[in-house]
């Protein structure tokens, strides 16, 4: 039941990832593709998460909990640069 | 110990004279002498044990990996050469303190002189071949510096130069004939050699070995064809010309051969190649050196051809005559020392060399001109003084010759005549300087030198009469032990006599001396000498033509190469390693090995696609810089996911927090660069990159498919086993770097540390106007600091540093460590900046970061030097579990402190790095 | 599986040399990036790829992934991270001390000869 769980899960996670890099790609414009940067983080968590239920093991957590707080302040560093150029001022 | 002190004197105190000239000249003088002084008065100790025969030998391990230790003998030729060595050179130290100028300077001089010192010292007392070569270049290298002494003269420095590579070149050949002998041997210490006879005559590799090893000593002791930076080695100071030109270190090639005489000689090669070229030398040089008009320039063909006389000495292989061979290195040594200072003093007094100008000294120098004629004769070969002595036991061994058969007159003959033309320059040395009329517009009126400058030649000349009067009681005891050593066996019977009655090396005598007058004023009267201007010897001019091509040649490959693109010049490397890359691994066969893949699953699929994708968009669109940025973060991202899924959480660690920090680097630069790349390569030559890339990434790609098909042999067994045992944690990966490595972490922390105090010395004071509009001409927004996400950051702030910390402390046994939490600690605190601000972030956290990295540092190296006083080596870690009350069992290890610096460095260093950049664009307000 | 990391590590190496080719030094920096990822993948694939293995030990875990490599890399990619910081402040100061942004410090009008 779980493991059909995870894969039903997984491959939705994998069909968003390809979503993410469509945008990647299209655009139009570079906030969008800031926005599927942030996005593609997230997913990587989820898929990180599914990773570690299924392996059954607590290290996937940890490396999920830092991309959840390293993307934040990618997208961060990304829009400040956008709207402000100088990212520390 | 005594023979590591005696050539440790001269060597170490060498720094003396050059710390002592700001007393003065005496002052430095002294220093060098009493330098000087120290190691002779011990070799003078040995003098007993030496003269008995014993053999004083002392070693030390050095490199024992390659067979080059420090070993040193004293034995008889050792024992005669550091003599000549020590008592020469404290003579040409005296007469040097009155030779040079007050422009000259002195300090300078006497360090180089007694650089040579110790550097001769060492061959001539080494026991090992190896330590023997590694002195033979240091003469060549004193040598080069002390004929270029007068640098601001031309022809010194091109003296210098040719000295210096032929020399040079001679000693590369020497040490691939050295290693070859060490190869046949199996040693290159020489007592073993020196008793492997046998086995080096009867090897195949026998003749290249001795080919090369008399290029060695050929080019050292100037024989012809290679004789012709002597003379242009006469730009050196004369003390020099004196001391290394004619006493010491021509003679070094000429001591090689007698060192190796017991085992290299004797064989017909052996014959036909020393005693070839030695009377090639003899009789060529002699004939040059009449016909030259410095002085210096028929001393040094006169030295040429002595020396020439020497190896032929060597070359008959006949007892006696190698006797013959060490008495003449004694006489040449004394009267040809003593005439160049005596050349000097006349150079010195009257400002002049040429004897076309010099003539009729006698009235000046009546002095000076009495020891040049005692030394003058001897040369010649004179009866009553020391050349005499072995040149007669010369001729009579050039008449027991056997090997040349019917032509055996032909080695007789040419002595003869050599000993012609040895008069005949003798002659013109006196008559052209002391008589032959009046000096021709001299700069200086001549005179009489200053009475200590003369005492050096004077103990010289005395040694050449008492040496040539009373032999038996001066000089025989020292031969017979030199002989001894070089012949390695008994001596043969010999007499060391004037008078031997009316024989026919006698009758040679005579006739060298009659026939030497007569040619001499033959040539001075007949054809008037002073007219006749030689040509440049034929090696001299290959010599000057090889520089030329060897020049042109290296212009042509480096122009051609270095046309200052750094473009081209990477361009050449990948190409370069391509090329050797390739050629391995065809050989390899780099197809599949026999390992099967593993099977593939729908989320790698999917990261791959990204990843690839990603980092071609980074290509595609490098042009947009802010663009290629972005797809740069997302192949980032893919990596630390391969990490994660192939089971490196550390990795995947590491990789997504150095991501992010770099992409916060990159973006700070990005807005102090232009925006875009403007296309400025045309197509031929994006078309050569992309081929050159798509070569590099199939290389990369087919030698990872080639390893990932093959079985694993790996070292990490030992890791694994020892990790909880043995470093008390058990994450591996950060055992190793804490523990098993941590030498190289530390190595690796302080290159950080260098790093970003490099940054923060290029870029730190730097700053910059902000532009008015955005890139894309608009406003930039209003708001420098949002509020949400000031919010946002603050919230984030104590849950990142506990996050650090919980990473720190728990790294030794489970994901994490010093590296991953030190960069979690970084980016929550530059989160504060991005956020607030650099003003507000730096009134609430006043962080030293250049003293915080030196903490850091220190931390981490305490813990290893604390292993010091467990008695244990650097960084050697110890472990404990603890049991607290709450937290439960506790384990500690000391690398645990150690990671705690290492911690602090990353910290410190990536704040540096951010902030230094940062506040370059920063507004001084705000 | 070994035919995606092999050909994902071609794919990073070509485009970061492509890069390191360049003429102006943000891209080459891009390329310094997009280089060391490859090779740090490539010096960690060294130890085989295993799955759900991390080199952490525990009681009856079934085998582990080869550590060695791992914390060759770990330093790698720190050093990287080091190199990266100091080729930008380099490029930073050769943009103000020199007024362009190539390679050689020089602006070269036009398209360049090639060799």
């Amino acid at each position: 039941m779980l493991a059909a769980a995870i894969t039903i899960a997984l491959a939705a996670i994998s069909l968003a990832m390809l979503l993410n890099l469509w945008r990647l790609l299209c655009g139009p414009d570079l906030p969008d593709r800031i926005l599927a940067l942030d996005t593609l983080y997230i997913n990587t968590i989820a898929l990180l998460v599914l990773l570690g239920i299924h392996f059954d093991s607590l290290v996937y957590f940890e490396v999920s909990l830092l991309i959840a707080m390293m993307g934040f302040i990618g997208t961060v560093v990304f829009s400040k640069y956008v709207l402000r150029g100088d990212v520390i001022e | 110990m005594t023979l590591l002190l005696i050539i440790l004197f001269p060597l170490l105190g060498a720094a003396l004279p050059a710390v002592a000239v700001r007393w003065g000249r005496n002052a430095s003088a002294g220093a060098a002498a009493g330098v000087t002084a120290i190691p002779l008065a011990l070799l003078l100790f040995e003098t007993p044990r030496v003269l008995a025969g014993g053999t004083i030998e002392a070693g030390w391990r050095w490199v024992p990996a390659i067979g080059l230790d420090l070993t040193f003998r004293l034995d008889g030729l050792g024992f005669l050469f550091a003599l000549l060595i020590l008592g020469i050179g404290l003579l040409v130290i005296l007469y040097a303190r009155y030779y040079l100028s007050q422009r000259d300077p002195v300090g300078r001089f006497y360090v180089f002189l007694l650089l040579f010192m110790g550097a001769m010292l060492g061959i001539v007392l080494s026991d090992n071949l190896l330590l023997l070569l590694v002195f033979w270049e240091l003469t060549s290298l004193s040598s080069f510096l002390l004929i270029g002494y007068w640098k601001h003269h031309a022809d010194a420095r091109q003296g210098a130069r040719m000295a210096l590579a032929i020399t040079g070149g001679g000693g590369l050949a020497l040490l691939a004939g050295v290693l070859l002998l060490g190869h046949i041997v199996g040693s290159f210490e020489l007592p073993v050699v020196l008793r492997s006879r046998e086995l080096i005559q009867g090897s195949p590799l026998y003749l290249p070995m001795l080919t090369l090893i008399l290029l060695g000593a050929f080019t050292k002791s100037a024989q012809f064809p290679f004789h012709f930076w002597l003379p242009h080695a006469m730009s050196a100071p004369t003390p020099v010309s004196a001391y290394l030109h004619s006493a010491t270190m021509v003679k070094a090639g000429v001591f090689l051969l007698a060192r190796l005489y017991p085992v290299l000689s004797g064989s017909d090669a052996w014959f036909y190649l020393v005693s070839g070229t030695g009377l090639v030398t003899l009789v060529f040089a002699a004939y040059v050196a009449m016909f030259k008009h410095d002085l210096k320039g028929l001393l040094a063909y006169s030295t040429i051809s002595h020396l020439g006389l020497i190896m032929l000495l060597f070359g008959l292989s006949t007892p006696l005559a190698a006797v013959a061979g060490v008495f003449h290195i004694i006489n040449h040594a004394t009267f040809k020392a003593s005439l160049f200072m005596a050349a000097g003093i006349i150079d010195h007094e009257s400002g002049s060399r040429d004897m076309r100008r010099l003539n009729g000294l006698w009235k000046y120098m009546p002095h000076t001109a009495t020891l040049a004629m005692v030394a003058a004769a001897s040369m010649a070969g004179v009866p009553l003084f020391n050349g005499f002595l072995s040149k007669e036991m010369f001729f009579t061994e050039a008449l027991e010759l056997h090997q040349t058969g019917t032509l055996w007159w032909i080695v007789p003959a040419a002595a003869t005549l050599a000993g012609v033309f040895a008069v005949a320059y003798s002659l013109r040395f006196i008559h052209d300087v002391f008589f032959n009329g009046e000096p021709v517009d001299l700069p200086r009126t001549p005179h009489e030198p200053p009475r200590w400058m003369k005492v050096p030649v004077e103990i010289l000349v005395v040694l050449c009469l008492l040496v040539g009067i009373f032999p038996a009681y001066t000089v025989a005891p020292l031969l017979n032990v030199a002989a001894g050593s070089v012949l390695g066996g008994p001596l043969p019977e010999f007499d060391l006599a004037i008078w031997h009655g009316f024989t026919f090396p006698l009758l040679m005598s005579v006739v060298a001396l009659s026939g030497g007058v007569l040619v001499y004023f033959a040539l001075q009267y007949r054809f008037n000498l002073h007219m006749i201007v030689q040509s440049p010897s034929p090696g001299r001019r290959f010599y000057n033509r090889g520089l030329a091509w060897l020049t042109g040649l290296s212009e042509i490959v480096t122009g051609g190469l270095q046309n200052g693109s750094l473009q081209r010049y990477l361009a050449l490397l990948v190409t370069v390693i391509l090329l050797a890359g390739a050629f391995p691994f065809w050989q390899l066969g780099w197809y599949s090995g026999s390992r099967s893949p593993g099977m593939m699953d729908g989320g790698s699929g999917v990261a791959w696609l990204l990843l690839v994708v990603s980092a071609a968009c980074t290509v595609i669109w490098h042009r947009q810089r802010l663009l290629a940025l972005v797809f740069v973060g997302v192949t980032g991202l893919m990596v630390s996911l391969i990490f994660v899924r192939f089971s490196a959480p550390d990795l995947a660690l590491t990789q997504i927090l150095v991501e992010v920090v770099s992409i916060i680097l990159l973006l700070l630069a990005l807005y102090l660069l232009p925006q875009t790349t403007p296309r400025e390569s045309s197509v031929t030559r994006r078309m050569r990159d992309a081929g050159l890339a798509v070569a590099a990434g199939l290389g990369a790609a087919g030698l990872v498919w080639a390893v990932l098909t093959r079985p694993q042999d790996t070292i990490s067994g030992f890791f694994l086993e020892q990790s909880v045992p043995g470093g008390g944690g058990s994450n591996v990966v950060n055992v190793i770097l804490v523990d098993f490595r941590g030498f190289d972490t530390f190595g690796e922390i302080i290159v950080l540390a260098i790093a970003a105090l490099g940054i923060y010395a290029m870029i730190g004071g730097l700053r910059v106007e902000r532009p008015a509009l955005d890139p894309a001409r608009r406003p930039w927004a209003a708001d420098s600091h949002p509020l949400l996400l000031r919010v946002a950051s603050r919230i984030l702030l104590p849950l990142a540093l506990m996050v650090s910390v919980y990473l720190l402390l728990r790294g030794h046994n489970e994901p994490g460590g010093g590296f991953i939490a030190g960069l979690v600690t970084a980016v929550a605190l530059i989160t504060q900046y991005l956020a607030s601000g650099i003003a507000w972030t730096e009134a609430r956290l006043r962080l030293d970061h250049q003293r915080m990295i030196g903490i850091g540092v220190l931390i981490a190296a305490l813990t290893g030097v604390a292993s010091w006083f467990f008695g244990a080596p650097f960084l050697t870690s110890a472990f404990a579990h603890w049991h607290l009350p709450v937290l439960g069992e506790l384990p500690l290890a000391s690398a645990m402190i150690f990671d705690l610096g290492v911690y602090l460095t990353v910290v410190a260093t990536t704040m540096l790095m951010l902030v230094t950049l940062g506040k370059i664009g920063a507004r001084e307000e705000v | 599986m070994e035919l995606l990391v092999a050909s994902a590590i071609g794919v990073l190496v070509a485009c970061g040399v492509y890069l390191l080719l360049r003429g102006r030094t943000f891209p080459v920096v891009l390329g310094l990036t997009l280089l060391s990822y490859g090779v740090n993948v490539f010096i960690f694939v060294m130890g085989r790829l295993q799955s759900g293995a991390p080199p952490i030990i525990k009681p009856g875990a079934a085998g582990y992934a080869d550590p060695l490599p791992q914390a060759l890399v770990l330093t790698a990619i720190v050093i990287g991270f080091g190199m990266t910081a100091f080729v930008l402040a380099l490029a930073v100061k050769a943009r103000f001390a020199l007024g362009n942004d190539h390679v050689d410090g020089v602006e070269r009008s036009g398209p360049e000869r090639v060799p």
